[in-house]
């Protein structure tokens, strides 16, 4: 059975990514697995070189299959550094090597292009982050920024039918990254323009976290002002991954008034302090019902509870938009209320909303600090 | 709450230089970040299931990532890398 040092012997005669220094040496080595005769490596590469080093690739993998006891190989080109430094590397002098190559590394880095990520959570599931993700999205964008929606719900992905789009996104050329589909001046990705509706996502956790780094990352946002992304209910891995993975500039909880709502709301503005996520404010949705016969107010889950919780945690209130037909219709038929209903007192609930959080992003969300500089001396 | 405008490593990456915006800068060895990482692996989940992390006189800081707005992954040459230190937590253990 063919050994790790064996394999390493054997690409030591396969020059690296620079053309020169054999792999072994090189840093690019990031994974290595040896498991019954079958050999798995991965070698880190610039992405943009991805096609230069393909003649690499084969030759190591070629290298890999020469080596006696040996009955498969699978080499493949990643662009993501190893986390391990030393685990990766077969002593301890690449192992500094390689702690010196991925300095700065890619998580919690901002994306490219994009000025302000914002979360839109609510803590409890059905009180319309979504509809109000996407309207917020629309009336930012009307308000003449750019804007891109990244739909983070991926059990449950509303923003191909809130937006009415349902095309398979199409592959970059160059970059090999996913264009957003658009939709009233905004870009949009969610999971449901990759599976067929209907289609269940079953994952576990790690899952979830790589799905969401790559709609994240792997996706050709542009350049954006604002990203919005619709959270799923929930204060687990969809949220930490967000919190850890980029810097936010801040978050908008959604809860009707009831209290039954504002509890999971209080859990999920935790969860935001707890990371350093400055909170943008709070959103009343469902907040009365205008009877369309009548013309009599009912106050379905109460009034003004989300106001007053507002106030007592010293979070700014966004607004409140009220229980409405039209808003459920038209979020069914793919017309965000904001764009199809724009005289309407809806729209102009959510354009309220979409310039309060416009202004907050330009100031600076209360609490919000920039990042320490991080150096090595 | 205290917050970090500068994270220096120093030495070789054996001294790490935080500076706070109330004006206070700490000064923290790698082998003390090392031995009192907050990882599950060091701390365990619970006060009880606290290990002793011996032998880590010569560890230097290899890599720093920052996490989000709230943290960062100090990453060693001996391959420890799964503390997030928070600011809170940095401060705490200059005090």
């Amino acid at each position: 059975m063919a050994s790790r040092d064996e394999v390493m012997a054997a690409l030591a005669k396969v020059a690296g990514p620079d053309g020169k220094t054999p792999l072994p040496d090189s840093g690019a080595v990031s994974g290595l697995t040896v498991r019954d005769g079958k050999v798995f490596l991965a070698i880190v590469v610039n992405p943009a070189e991805a096609k230069a080093m393909e003649p690499m690739r084969a030759r190591a993998e070629a290298a890999i299959k020469a080596v006696p006891g040996v009955t498969g190989a699978v080499v493949t080109l990643t662009a993501e550094a190893a986390r391990a430094v030393s685990g990766a590397a077969p002593g301890p002098g690449h192992a500094h090597g390689g702690g010196q190559a991925q300095r700065g590394g890619r998580a919690a880095q901002p994306i490219p292009g994009v000025k302000h990520i914002i979360a839109v959570a609510s803590g409890k599931g059905g009180v319309g982050k979504s509809t109000v993700a996407c309207n917020l999205a629309v009336g930012l964008a009307k308000l003449g920024l750019k804007i891109g929606v990244l739909d983070a719900d991926l059990f449950g992905p509303s923003m191909p039918k809130l937006f009415g789009l349902s095309a398979k996104p199409d592959v970059a050329p160059d970059s090999q990254k996913l264009v957003p589909l658009e939709a009233y001046g905004v870009k949009v990705m969610s999971i449901g323009f990759l599976i067929d509706e209907g289609a269940p996502v079953v994952w576990r956790g790690p899952m979830v976290m790589s799905a969401l780094t790559q709609l994240l990352r792997e996706v050709a946002w542009g350049d954006l002002d604002v990203l919005v992304v619709d959270m799923p209910p929930g204060t687990g891995d969809t949220q930490l991954t967000l919190a850890q993975n980029v810097p936010l500039s801040g978050a908008v909880i959604v809860s009707t008034p009831q209290d039954l709502a504002l509890i999971d709301a209080r859990r999920g503005i935790a969860m935001f302090k707890q990371v350093q996520v400055p909170l943008l404010g709070i959103v009343e949705n469902m907040s009365y019902f205008l009877c369309p016969h009548c013309g009599g107010r009912t106050e379905v889950f109460s009034h003004a509870g989300a106001q007053r919780e507002a106030e007592k945690l010293g979070v700014p209130f966004l607004g409140e938009v009220p229980l409405d037909i039209a808003i459920r219709v038209n979020s069914d038929e793919g017309r965000p209320v904001v764009a199809y209903l724009a005289d309407s007192a809806h729209a102009g609930a959510f354009l309220e909303i979409a310039r309060r959080v416009a202004e907050t992003l330009e100031t600076g969300a209360p609490g919000a600090k920039p990042a320490p500089r991080i150096r090595f001396l | 709450m205290a917050w970090p405008t500068d994270i220096v490593v120093k030495d070789q990456g054996r001294t790490l230089e935080i500076a706070f915006d109330d004006g206070v800068t700490v000064s923290l060895t790698s082998e003390r970040l090392r031995v009192e990482s907050p990882s599950a692996e060091v701390q365990g989940h619970a006060p009880s299931q606290k290990r002793k992390v011996l032998g880590k006189e010569n560890v230097r800081i290899v890599d720093i990532e920052p996490i989000g707005n709230y943290a960062i992954r100090i990453v060693f040459d001996d391959g420890h890398n799964t503390g997030l230190y928070a600011w809170d937590y940095l401060r705490k253990l200059a005090s």
